[in-house]
Protein backbone atom coordinates (compact mmCIF):
# COMPACT_ATOMS: atom_id res chain seq x y z
CA UNK A 1 0.00 0.00 0.00
CA UNK A 2 2.93 2.53 0.70
CA UNK A 3 5.13 1.27 -1.71
CA UNK A 4 1.70 1.95 -4.11
CA UNK A 5 1.24 5.46 -2.60
CA UNK A 6 5.23 6.33 -3.24
CA UNK A 7 5.12 5.27 -6.74
CA UNK A 8 1.70 7.19 -7.60
CA UNK A 9 3.16 10.34 -6.00
CA UNK A 10 6.22 10.13 -7.89
CA UNK A 11 4.99 9.71 -11.14
CA UNK A 12 2.61 12.38 -10.02
CA UNK A 13 5.57 14.75 -9.50
CA UNK A 14 8.79 13.13 -11.67
CA UNK A 15 6.32 13.19 -14.64
CA UNK A 16 5.51 16.96 -15.14
CA UNK A 17 8.83 18.24 -14.09
CA UNK A 18 10.46 15.88 -16.95
CA UNK A 19 7.73 17.48 -19.30
CA UNK A 20 8.70 20.64 -18.11
CA UNK A 21 12.76 20.67 -18.50
CA UNK A 22 11.70 19.11 -22.35
CA UNK A 23 9.81 22.34 -22.66
CA UNK A 24 12.19 24.41 -21.67
CA UNK A 25 15.18 22.72 -23.57
CA UNK A 26 12.72 22.80 -26.56
CA UNK A 27 12.46 26.59 -26.34
CA UNK A 28 16.19 26.88 -25.78
CA UNK A 29 16.85 24.99 -29.47
CA UNK A 30 13.77 27.14 -30.69
CA UNK A 31 15.82 30.22 -30.04
CA UNK A 32 19.07 28.84 -30.49
CA UNK A 33 17.62 27.89 -34.48
CA UNK A 34 16.37 32.13 -34.37
CA UNK A 35 19.72 33.60 -33.68
CA UNK A 36 21.68 31.00 -35.73
CA UNK A 37 19.48 31.97 -38.96
CA UNK A 38 19.50 35.97 -37.76
CA UNK A 39 23.37 35.51 -37.61
CA UNK A 40 23.65 33.73 -40.90
CA UNK A 41 21.70 36.72 -42.60
CA UNK A 42 24.11 39.25 -41.07
CA UNK A 43 27.28 37.36 -42.57
CA UNK A 44 25.65 37.28 -45.94
CA UNK A 45 24.80 40.66 -46.09
CA UNK A 46 28.65 41.26 -44.99
CA UNK A 47 30.05 39.19 -47.27
CA UNK A 48 28.08 40.90 -50.44
CA UNK A 49 29.96 44.28 -49.04
CA UNK A 50 33.27 43.21 -48.34
CA UNK A 51 36.10 43.88 -50.95
CA UNK A 52 37.37 40.80 -52.61
CA UNK A 53 40.33 40.83 -49.96
CA UNK A 54 38.25 41.36 -47.22
CA UNK A 55 36.28 38.43 -47.73
CA UNK A 56 38.89 36.78 -48.33
CA UNK A 57 40.24 37.80 -44.90
CA UNK A 58 36.72 36.86 -42.72
CA UNK A 59 36.54 33.77 -44.65
CA UNK A 60 40.15 32.68 -43.57
CA UNK A 61 39.99 34.40 -39.49
CA UNK A 62 36.19 35.52 -39.16
CA UNK A 63 37.97 39.11 -39.15
CA UNK A 64 39.24 41.91 -42.16
CA UNK A 65 40.78 45.02 -42.18
CA UNK A 66 39.60 48.51 -43.10
CA UNK A 67 41.54 51.95 -43.99
CA UNK A 68 40.09 54.97 -42.44
CA UNK A 69 38.60 57.19 -45.17
CA UNK A 70 40.40 60.67 -42.64
CA UNK A 71 43.72 59.84 -41.79
CA UNK A 72 45.05 56.30 -43.53
CA UNK A 73 44.87 54.39 -40.42
CA UNK A 74 44.34 50.70 -40.31
CA UNK A 75 41.62 48.88 -38.24
CA UNK A 76 41.25 45.78 -37.85
CA UNK A 77 37.08 44.24 -37.58
CA UNK A 78 37.12 41.26 -35.93
CA UNK A 79 33.95 39.02 -35.26
CA UNK A 80 31.70 39.85 -33.01
CA UNK A 81 28.84 42.65 -31.54
CA UNK A 82 30.89 45.01 -29.41
CA UNK A 83 34.90 45.94 -28.29
CA UNK A 84 35.74 44.46 -31.76
CA UNK A 85 37.88 47.02 -33.68
CA UNK A 86 41.30 47.64 -33.08
CA UNK A 87 43.85 50.18 -34.56
CA UNK A 88 46.95 48.63 -36.56
CA UNK A 89 50.65 50.36 -36.37
CA UNK A 90 52.67 49.84 -39.77
CA UNK A 91 53.62 46.57 -38.83
CA UNK A 92 49.86 45.43 -38.34
CA UNK A 93 50.35 44.51 -34.91
CA UNK A 94 47.44 46.08 -32.80
CA UNK A 95 47.56 49.34 -30.75
CA UNK A 96 44.41 50.42 -29.63
CA UNK A 97 40.63 49.15 -29.26
CA UNK A 98 37.82 51.38 -30.82
CA UNK A 99 34.15 50.56 -29.63
CA UNK A 100 31.32 51.72 -31.20
CA UNK A 101 28.58 49.76 -32.31
CA UNK A 102 25.08 50.72 -33.78
CA UNK A 103 22.04 50.77 -31.52
CA UNK A 104 19.39 47.94 -31.90
CA UNK A 105 20.75 44.31 -30.79
CA UNK A 106 21.71 43.71 -34.37
CA UNK A 107 23.82 40.16 -35.49
CA UNK A 108 27.91 39.93 -35.91
CA UNK A 109 27.74 40.28 -39.34
CA UNK A 110 25.19 43.74 -39.15
CA UNK A 111 27.50 44.82 -36.70
CA UNK A 112 30.90 44.18 -38.57
CA UNK A 113 29.14 45.93 -41.98
CA UNK A 114 28.57 49.19 -40.26
CA UNK A 115 31.73 49.66 -38.55
CA UNK A 116 33.32 48.69 -42.08
CA UNK A 117 31.13 51.49 -43.20
CA UNK A 118 31.30 54.05 -40.69
CA UNK A 119 35.17 53.79 -40.85
CA UNK A 120 35.34 53.91 -44.75
CA UNK A 121 33.40 56.71 -45.39
CA UNK A 122 33.08 58.72 -42.30
CA UNK A 123 35.72 57.90 -40.05
CA UNK A 124 35.87 60.92 -37.82
CA UNK A 125 32.26 60.70 -36.73
CA UNK A 126 32.55 56.88 -35.96
CA UNK A 127 35.80 57.72 -33.91
CA UNK A 128 34.07 60.91 -32.13
CA UNK A 129 31.46 58.58 -30.73
CA UNK A 130 34.00 55.50 -30.02
CA UNK A 131 35.18 54.50 -26.77
CA UNK A 132 38.85 53.70 -26.47
CA UNK A 133 40.20 50.93 -24.87
CA UNK A 134 43.23 48.92 -24.27
CA UNK A 135 44.31 45.80 -26.46
CA UNK A 136 46.90 42.82 -25.23
CA UNK A 137 49.93 43.47 -26.76
CA UNK A 138 51.13 40.30 -28.33
CA UNK A 139 54.23 39.61 -30.24
CA UNK A 140 53.86 40.74 -33.99
CA UNK A 141 53.84 37.02 -35.48
CA UNK A 142 51.21 36.26 -33.50
CA UNK A 143 49.01 39.61 -34.07
CA UNK A 144 49.49 39.65 -38.24
CA UNK A 145 47.35 38.09 -40.54
CA UNK A 146 49.20 34.59 -41.30
CA UNK B 1 15.12 46.30 -59.11
CA UNK B 2 16.54 48.09 -56.53
CA UNK B 3 16.91 47.68 -53.03
CA UNK B 4 16.87 49.26 -49.76
CA UNK B 5 18.56 46.97 -47.14
CA UNK B 6 17.49 47.98 -43.54
CA UNK B 7 19.48 46.37 -40.52
CA UNK B 8 17.47 45.00 -37.83
CA UNK B 9 16.64 42.34 -35.16
CA UNK B 10 15.84 39.73 -37.76
CA UNK B 11 19.72 40.27 -39.72
CA UNK B 12 17.96 42.75 -42.03
CA UNK B 13 14.90 43.42 -43.92
CA UNK B 14 14.88 44.15 -47.66
CA UNK B 15 12.31 46.10 -49.78
CA UNK B 16 12.78 45.58 -53.34
CA UNK B 17 11.30 47.93 -55.87
CA UNK B 18 11.20 49.19 -59.99
CA UNK B 19 12.75 52.39 -60.16
CA UNK B 20 11.24 53.20 -63.42
CA UNK B 21 7.44 52.81 -60.82
CA UNK B 22 6.69 56.56 -59.86
CA UNK B 23 4.89 55.17 -56.94
CA UNK B 24 7.23 52.59 -56.06
CA UNK B 25 10.06 55.37 -56.44
CA UNK B 26 7.92 57.65 -54.26
CA UNK B 27 7.71 55.01 -51.43
CA UNK B 28 11.04 54.09 -51.37
CA UNK B 29 11.92 58.11 -51.24
CA UNK B 30 9.32 58.48 -47.92
CA UNK B 31 10.60 55.50 -46.79
CA UNK B 32 14.68 56.72 -46.98
CA UNK B 33 13.74 60.60 -45.74
CA UNK B 34 11.48 57.83 -42.54
CA UNK B 35 14.58 56.11 -41.47
CA UNK B 36 17.39 58.90 -41.95
CA UNK B 37 14.74 60.72 -39.82
CA UNK B 38 15.11 58.19 -37.41
CA UNK B 39 18.99 57.90 -37.38
CA UNK B 40 20.06 55.62 -39.58
CA UNK B 41 23.30 56.10 -42.06
CA UNK B 42 22.54 55.37 -45.69
CA UNK B 43 25.37 53.78 -47.62
CA UNK B 44 25.98 53.12 -50.83
CA UNK B 45 28.53 51.40 -52.97
CA UNK B 46 30.44 52.20 -56.59
CA UNK B 47 31.29 49.04 -59.04
CA UNK B 48 34.62 48.96 -57.27
CA UNK B 49 33.44 48.46 -54.04
CA UNK B 50 33.45 51.75 -52.62
CA UNK B 51 31.58 52.47 -49.64
CA UNK B 52 30.51 56.27 -49.48
CA UNK B 53 27.44 57.57 -47.47
CA UNK B 54 24.58 58.98 -48.97
CA UNK B 55 22.46 62.12 -47.30
CA UNK B 56 19.64 62.61 -49.78
CA UNK B 57 17.47 59.86 -51.45
CA UNK B 58 19.40 58.80 -55.13
CA UNK B 59 16.64 57.36 -57.36
CA UNK B 60 19.88 55.68 -59.26
CA UNK B 61 21.06 53.21 -56.37
CA UNK B 62 21.19 50.23 -57.11
CA UNK B 63 21.39 49.07 -53.31
CA UNK B 64 21.27 51.41 -50.40
CA UNK B 65 22.11 49.76 -47.03
CA UNK B 66 20.67 51.39 -43.52
CA UNK B 67 22.38 50.92 -40.30
CA UNK B 68 20.99 52.51 -37.05
CA UNK B 69 22.91 55.32 -35.26
CA UNK B 70 25.98 54.40 -34.03
CA UNK B 71 27.11 54.84 -29.92
CA UNK B 72 30.11 54.46 -27.84
CA UNK B 73 30.32 50.57 -26.62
Amino acid sequence: MAIGLLKMAATCVVRPIHHLIRLVQLAQSWRQAQYEGRAARGNTLLREWLSPEQKAQFDTIKSFDVVGCNTGKSYRIQYGVSANVVELDDAGRPTIGWCFVPTGNLVPGDVMLAQKIALEADERRALAVARQFLVPQLPSRLSTVP
Amino acid sequence: MATQIVMDQSGDTRHHFDAKDVKALSDAERRFKALTGAGFTAAVRNANGEVSLVRSFDPNAEETVFFPRLVGG
